[in-house]
């Protein structure tokens, strides 16, 4: 923000000062900084997850104070509106974008036209994105859904009826996630998989009725396993409510300052993410290693938390996918560290 | 004269605007790429904000809520339709005009339902089109299942959306002349007269035996062809349709309309004025992201601005401010 302001102010002043000293306009420019720009463009600004990503791309600017660092989005959630600012940001010479793409599928002739024109081109949650140079993922989904099915399964003793929800059956990751979940629990032959896949639409709501519904319908059941980041709240409260905390374990996708108070009361056992703000400083050091000429390879360091041993693949087009080991799994004791 | 207030405040506006994001980008804001970029990003919001002005003319509380929604509609289902008939590698060109055609033709329809929803069933647009809205919106959702629909790979359409001819992007030129065939037809035909005298005094009109119905059905009908036109750069120039893009055009749509002085009680509305202001507003929003200011400043501007047109156009300022100039140069014409 401040980095911002900055530049706002300069910017006022320098065309102040073109304009009252009628002096040749070419040669004051702010914009052809003294070095590059990278701009990270989030899917809408002002929600927690992206004020988090900011603070990575703040601390990244201060790291890099000879380039010019900043985030910015849209104020509402339209693909539309994130559309524009990257055209505009295209057109005023950005030389590296670390994009989040609101909807992948729209941004692709955006994106193709910005390489096209020399621009460095980085997505993030978007490893579908065929216009992009690098694709910089958190972490691997089957590794991700394996830790989180593995919790459990500790939680749980190995043995007992567990059940698992995805935000909706069309979201590819979810499915992923508990995909290798199933999977993982075969090693465990006493844990019995019962009523899988049911739908949650991140809905703490509407998780809760049909968490209660399993609890009437099994009630025996041991675990469950939970990918949206509202599906936690809804499936703790059901346990909570249902005088089962501590006999029902619950791991899943969830952030830390909603889930804060179930992770103390023992509702949820424990919660898995990745932190937005390690994932924009990935993004950021991507793009500064594209734009030296840098080359990205397999199990090179970023430097991040999360992103020192990456695995490189070949992404969805002619870009890479980069895939970080930026899990973060945390229960009752260790939460208070990764608090947002 | 006192009508021109807002043509003539547009013209400074854009004068301004230059010359500020000109200083401010040390020359890159008034670069041959960017004035291409920002001129391929006006029509699409552009066409629906002319549909906005010609349902504000016809009066009664006119207004088309349901522009974007059905702009988004006429690309998936013309997409989905044109995609099941030909195969776009093997026959670019005809796939082209199919779905171009596609477009308008659902685009048309979906108007003339919001026509026939208020003039016949006598309900009011805000309403009928906020109805109408939610259906495209629906049927475009179940029709693509709530994915992205992959239309423009065929070079003849990307040219549509992307193309420049003499250096102006086509897309942009496209708009202009379906902005001044618009404006010839409200100016210079029988319909047109007839359009803005209904919106001026609906009862008037009635009693003079216009056939209001028709009119009415006719101008959301062309608001609709607007969108269904829309809707084809969208896909032009993004490959993708989905059902939910464009979600925040809604209500730019109608903050150019009034910036450009339409009246929203209906009867008055120029086709030129509601250009300069798309493209005034386009301008506005680039010099802003070119700045780097919070996005949320944005819609603090847009605000102020509609505020401030409307003052413009309530108190007459312009005039006034012109008035005074005048006594002032020539004390002795006044007394």
């Amino acid at each position: 923000m401040k980095n911002k302001n900055n530049m706002l102010n300069k910017s006022v002043k320098a065309a102040l000062f073109t304009a009252v000293m009628g002096v040749n306009l070419a040669g004051n420019s702010v914009f052809a900084a003294e070095d590059k720009t990278i701009t990270t463009v989030v899917k809408i600004s002002g929600i927690p997850w992206f004020d988090r990503m900011e603070t990575g791309v703040d601390l990244y600017a201060k790291q890099h104070p000879e380039m010019n660092i900043s985030q910015v989005g849209p104020a509402t959630a339209d693909a539309a509106q994130q559309m524009q600012i990257i055209q505009d940001l295209i057109a005023k010479g950005t030389d590296a974008l670390a994009v989040v793409p609101m909807d992948p599928t729209i941004l692709e002739a955006l994106l193709k036209r910005a390489i096209a024109r020399g621009t460095i081109v980085v997505t993030h949650e978007a490893d579908n994105q065929v216009n992009t140079m690098v694709d910089v993922e958190a972490f691997d989904n089957t590794e991700y859904g394996t830790a989180l099915n593995e919790r459990l399964a500790d939680c749980m003793g190995g043995q007992g009826k567990w059940t698992t929800f995805v935000g909706s059956l069309g979201s590819r990751t979810h499915l992923q996630w508990v995909g290798a979940g199933e999977k993982n629990a075969m090693k465990y032959p006493k844990m019995q998989l019962v009523d899988p896949n049911n739908e949650s639409f991140d809905d703490a709501n509407g998780t809760y009725q049909k968490a209660k519904e399993i609890l009437r319908k099994h009630p025996d059941i041991k675990g469950f396993q939970t990918s949206a980041g509202n599906d936690v709240l809804g499936v703790g409260r059901a346990i909570e409510e249902a005088g089962l905390t501590g006999k029902v374990c619950l791991v899943g996708t969830g952030l830390p300052n909603p889930s804060a108070a179930y992770l103390d009361s023992g509702a949820i056992t424990a919660i898995g993410f990745w932190d937005p703000q390690k994932a924009g400083m990935a993004m950021n050091e991507v793009a500064r290693i594209l734009l030296e000429g840098g080359q990205i390879e397999d199990g090179m360091n970023l430097g991040v938390d999360g992103y020192e041993k990456v695995s490189v693949r070949p992404g969805a087009g002619a870009g890479k996918l980069l895939i970080g080991n930026g899990m973060v799994l945390v229960d009752k004791e260790t939460y208070k560290e990764h608090l947002f | 004269m006192k009508r021109d207030a807002n043509l003539w405040m547009l013209c400074v506006l854009i004068i301004v605007l230059f010359g500020f994001g000109g200083v401010v980008s040390g020359g890159t804001y008034l670069s041959l790429f960017n004035l291409q970029s920002m001129a391929m990003q006006v029509p699409e919001i552009g066409l629906l904000a002319i549909g906005v002005m010609l349902a504000m003319c016809a009066g009664n509380g006119g207004i088309d809520l349901s522009g974007i929604a059905n702009a988004n509609l006429s690309g998936v289902a013309s997409g989905i339709f044109t995609l099941s008939l030909i195969d776009a590698s093997q026959d670019p060109l005809l796939f082209t005009i199919i779905f171009v055609i596609g477009c308008m033709v659902i685009g048309l329809l979906g108007g003339i339902l919001n026509g026939i929803v208020i003039s016949r069933f006598g309900i009011t647009p805000i309403l009928g089109t906020l109805g109408t809205q939610m259906i495209f919106t629906g049927v475009a959702v179940v029709l693509s299942d709530g994915r992205s629909v992959t239309v423009g790979i065929t070079d003849s359409l990307y040219s549509i959306g992307n193309g420049l001819i003499f250096g102006i992007p086509s897309s942009f030129i496209l708009f202009v002349v379906i902005g001044f065939v618009l404006g010839v037809v409200l100016k210079y035909t029988p319909y047109g007269m007839r359009l803005m005298l209904t919106g001026a005094n609906p009862k008037a009109a009635a009693y003079s035996g216009f056939p209001s119905g028709k009119i009415i059905v006719t101008t959301y009908a062309l608001s609709g062809l607007l969108a269904g036109i829309a809707g084809v750069i969208i896909a032009a120039r993004n490959i993708n349709v989905k059902w939910d893009y464009g979600t925040s055009y809604l209500l730019i749509a109608i903050l150019i309309a009034i910036m450009a002085g339409v009246r929203p009680e209906g009867g008055y509305g120029r086709v030129s004025t509601v250009i300069l202001s798309a493209v005034v507003l386009q301008l506005l929003s680039s010099l802003l992201n070119f700045i780097g200011l919070s996005n949320f400043v944005r819609d603090l501007a847009w605000g102020a601005l509609l505020l401030c047109f409307l003052a413009v156009g309530r108190f007459n300022l312009i005039n006034q401010i012109l008035a005074s100039i005048a006594s002032m140069r020539s004390p002795r014409a006044t007394e």
